[in-house]
């Protein structure tokens, strides 16, 4: 199997998990607890059926949409993620000319391998930067003012790691960052020598936002969801989200919102966007997904900021169903981080090509020829 | 695999299953006849989702509860169940030790393989004691005197064992209490020697609190469907019971009440609380679980008496949702069962640590600050 084989998000896990170590592939493809809400946040989608509308002459698809301020040529864009040069020794660099190469927004992790300040240099298009709220005040000002500096657009703020999810895959397989070679690792590793060449010989490992100020994750061995626990604020509260919000000043999103009370009061402290998202039901097993959730969310706030749909997005289709539902785009991780495993900046350009042909097919079948055709009366919900 | 693999119900289960003779694992692991409601007393969890809400400043979230007149530091404790000896030669007394370091609720089986008196002697920890009405009432009586004396907490009167359920699979194992030495079990007990030698060298397995009152179930191989068929009294009414809550004077729940009119008797007969249960699905198979009938309790009576969640608990976000329905505090049987046939007192200790994590680390993912904070907005029922 290569990655002409790959023509959807299964092709492109199946890859990924040839070229992984298994655990950094359980590290991506795992989540909290029972894994639960993360089977709940793509099946989600099936409860809904897409009902078309025929003779509209469709010829022409236009699938931008407006969010941030930004227009990008697609209704979706990349989630930020963390230590992307452990999938693939380019990640950032190759996630992030991926997505200038389609002109939609890619998020940059506070956990990032790769500096915002060479991110910035390498993609002119659209960028978010992912934000932590961590202990140390003066690692929290040094992200916001090395984003501002690098012209970073939105700045998101995540607010469902107040401590680390029960990731049992984690736990079984050791998974730490940087990579500890255990012995239940060890022969897994060894039997993937493309990936150990690659990780030792394409540059140091290193958490370039952080560094400067803790040693977790960049010299010692820790794991992410240890790094959750110790280094993140657990007292932060809205208080905080408004004060660096207006430090910002600019498009700022809280990722992480679920409840509609939430929602509202993102408007009052002056976000811009909201991320309805679980972390890829990674956090809280047993919580809901963002397709379940989205309608009520959109009702209440839709009109007032952007609205994005995150997690469990396998299919253009999907997309297509939050979009009508009123999302302003989706989002997603797993989306591309599959597709960087596969096959570094070509496998995520192959990744975003396919999603974009099966939005303009559907949205043919569908009848639609611009994202504002998509409502509710495309849709009918099985129960 | 040892004890210290284990992370879930599941890892505990399969532990359990390496180390005890077959008819003893099926014994815990069984239901009554196609074991519908086994399985439905945890799927129903998946049925709700949890909506936690952001930026709380939660910090170090409060777990303690107060049920049957005591507090406790969780709003999990074990369930009474019957001969845990045969799961560990230290039995009731490693699972009491165990609650008493976490400062939860040990609950004593009638069928128990210590008696009242050694167990009172060895944790001063929160006690309930768990009654079948025998028709002989002078066993009942006496049983009643017994628990005063040693200052047991609480007492609860099941209510759903007036005939023995239809347990398959342990006709098929020929489990028996003493277990018997079949020719299909004999391989099982030979495989397991660790199990024969502990059961050989220990004390001589006993019903300890009914063995100067009966000679059922003590020297002779009897299955305790026979025991239960024979000794208990089908007869028993709500007099019986009121009879039982005026002679103990203390806080006394029915467990095994699962409509709302007989929750609403419940409390006109002086009782503090109930146990919403099915007895692990091992009575009446077809019948409703405890989580799919909380919210209808709770809401008739759920300001009147304390309300136990009792089946299908597996998971710290179960008992958040039960909570979040109306539940007072969980108990659970099999769980610990397991824990306790996979590592004794160590293994009970282990569970009830990943329990207490689990919830602890959801509350917070939820941002709540007490269990107070999970009320019926914190979850949303899928349709």
């Amino acid at each position: 199997m290569n990655l002409k084989d790959c023509h959807n998000f299964s092709d492109f896990r199946k890859l990924a998990k040839k070229k992984l170590p298994s655990p950094i592939f359980h590290y991506i493809d795992g989540a909290a607890d029972d894994e639960i809400t993360y089977a709940r946040n793509t099946s989600a989608f099936d409860d809904v059926d897409l009902v078309p509308n025929v003779l509209r002459g469709v010829e022409d698809v236009d699938l931008s949409t407006t969010i941030f301020g930004k227009k990008l040529d697609l209704p979706f864009y990349l989630s930020p993620t963390a230590l992307q040069r452990l999938f693939h020794y380019d990640g950032e660099r190759a996630v992030g000319k991926a997505a200038k190469k389609y002109n939609t927004m890619f998020g940059v992790s506070a956990l990032a391998t790769v500096s915002v300040e060479e991110i910035s240099s390498l993609v002119d298009t659209p960028k978010m930067f992912q934000f932590y709220f961590h202990k140390d005040r003066g690692l929290n000002d040094s992200c916001l003012e090395r984003a501002k500096a690098a012209k970073f657009d939105v700045m998101a703020l995540t607010v469902d790691t107040i401590t680390g999810g029960n990731r049992e895959r984690d736990l079984r397989t050791g998974f730490t960052s940087p990579p500890k070679l255990t012995l239940s690792s060890l022969f897994s590793f060894a039997t993937k020598p493309m990936w150990g060449i690659n990780y030792l010989t394409k540059g140091k490992f290193e958490l370039p936002h952080l560094q400067d100020f803790v040693k977790e994750g960049t010299s010692t061995n820790s794991s992410i969801g240890n790094y959750f626990s110790t280094m993140l604020d657990q007292s932060m509260n809205w208080k905080d989200a408004e004060q660096l919000c207006s430090k910002w000043g600019g498009h700022f999103a809280l990722k992480g919102v679920m409840s509609v009370e939430d929602a509202k009061r993102a408007v009052d402290i002056g976000c811009t966007g909201i991320m309805v998202s679980n972390h890829g039901g990674r956090q809280l097993d047993g919580s809901r997904s963002p397709f379940d959730q989205l309608a009520e969310i959109v009702d209440a706030v839709g009109d007032k900021l952007d609205v994005i749909c995150e997690g469990g997005i396998h299919r253009g289709t999907h997309m297509l169903k939050a979009l009508s539902l009123g999302a302003k785009a989706c989002s997603g991780g797993r989306l591309y981080l599959y597709a960087l495993a596969a096959a570094g900046q070509a496998g995520v350009e192959r990744a975003l090509e396919k999603y974009k042909s099966e939005l303009v097919r559907d949205m043919k079948l569908m009848g639609c020829t611009k994202i504002s055709d998509l409502n509710r009366s495309n849709l009918r919900f099985r129960r | 695999m040892n004890i210290n693999d284990c992370y879930n119900f599941e890892d505990f289960r399969k532990l359990a299953k390496k180390k005890l003779p077959a008819p003893i694992f099926h014994y815990i692991d069984g239901g009554a006849d196609d074991e519908v409601t086994l399985n439905r007393n945890t799927d129903a969890f998946n049925d709700c989702d949890l909506v936690p809400n952001i930026l709380n400043s939660v910090g170090e979230p409060d777990l303690s509860t107060t049920v049957f007149g005591r507090k406790i530091s969780m709003p999990l404790f074990l369930s009474p169940t019957a001969m845990q000896s045969l799961y560990d030669p230290e039995g009731d007394k490693a699972s009491a030790r165990a609650a008493e370091k976490f400062d939860t609720i040990y609950s004593m089986s009638t069928m128990a393989s210590f008696s009242i008196e050694e167990v009172a002697n060895i944790s001063s920890g929160p006690k309930l004691f768990q009654l079948y009405i025998h028709k002989d009432k002078s066993i009942t009586d006496d049983l009643i005197e017994r628990c005063s004396r040693a200052n047991f907490d609480g007492m609860c009167i099941t209510v759903d064992t007036l005939v023995a359920g239809n347990r398959e699979r342990d006709h098929r194992t020929g489990f028996t209490t003493p277990p018997k030495f079949t020719f299909d079990s004999l391989l099982s007990f030979a495989m397991r020697p660790g199990w024969v030698f502990k059961y050989f060298t220990n004390k001589k397995f006993e019903l300890a609190n009914i063995k100067n009152k009966t000679d059922k179930g003590t020297n002779i191989a009897k299955s305790v469907m026979d025991y239960i068929n024979e000794q208990y009294d089908p007869a028993m009414n709500w007099k019986d019971a009121e009879y039982c809550i005026k002679k103990w004077n203390k806080p006394m729940a029915l467990k095994g009440v699962m409509s709302v009119e007989d929750a609403k008797k419940a409390i006109d007969i002086g009782c503090t609380a109930i146990m919403i249960s099915n007895h692990g699905g091992r009575q009446l198979d077809g019948s409703r679980s405890p989580f799919d009938q909380v919210k209808a309790i709770s809401d008739a009576v759920g300001d009147k008496l304390e309300i136990i969640l009792d089946g299908g608990v597996r998971r710290g976000t179960h008992v958040l949702k039960a909570l979040a329905a109306g539940a007072t505090a969980c108990s659970f049987g099999k769980a610990f069962l397991f824990s306790l046939g996979a590592g004794g007192q160590k293994g009970v200790e282990r569970l009830l640590e990943n329990m207490q994590k689990e919830i602890r680390r959801n509350m917070v993912l939820m941002g709540c600050k007490s269990i107070k904070d999970l009320d019926a907005s914190k979850i949303i029922y899928r349709n």
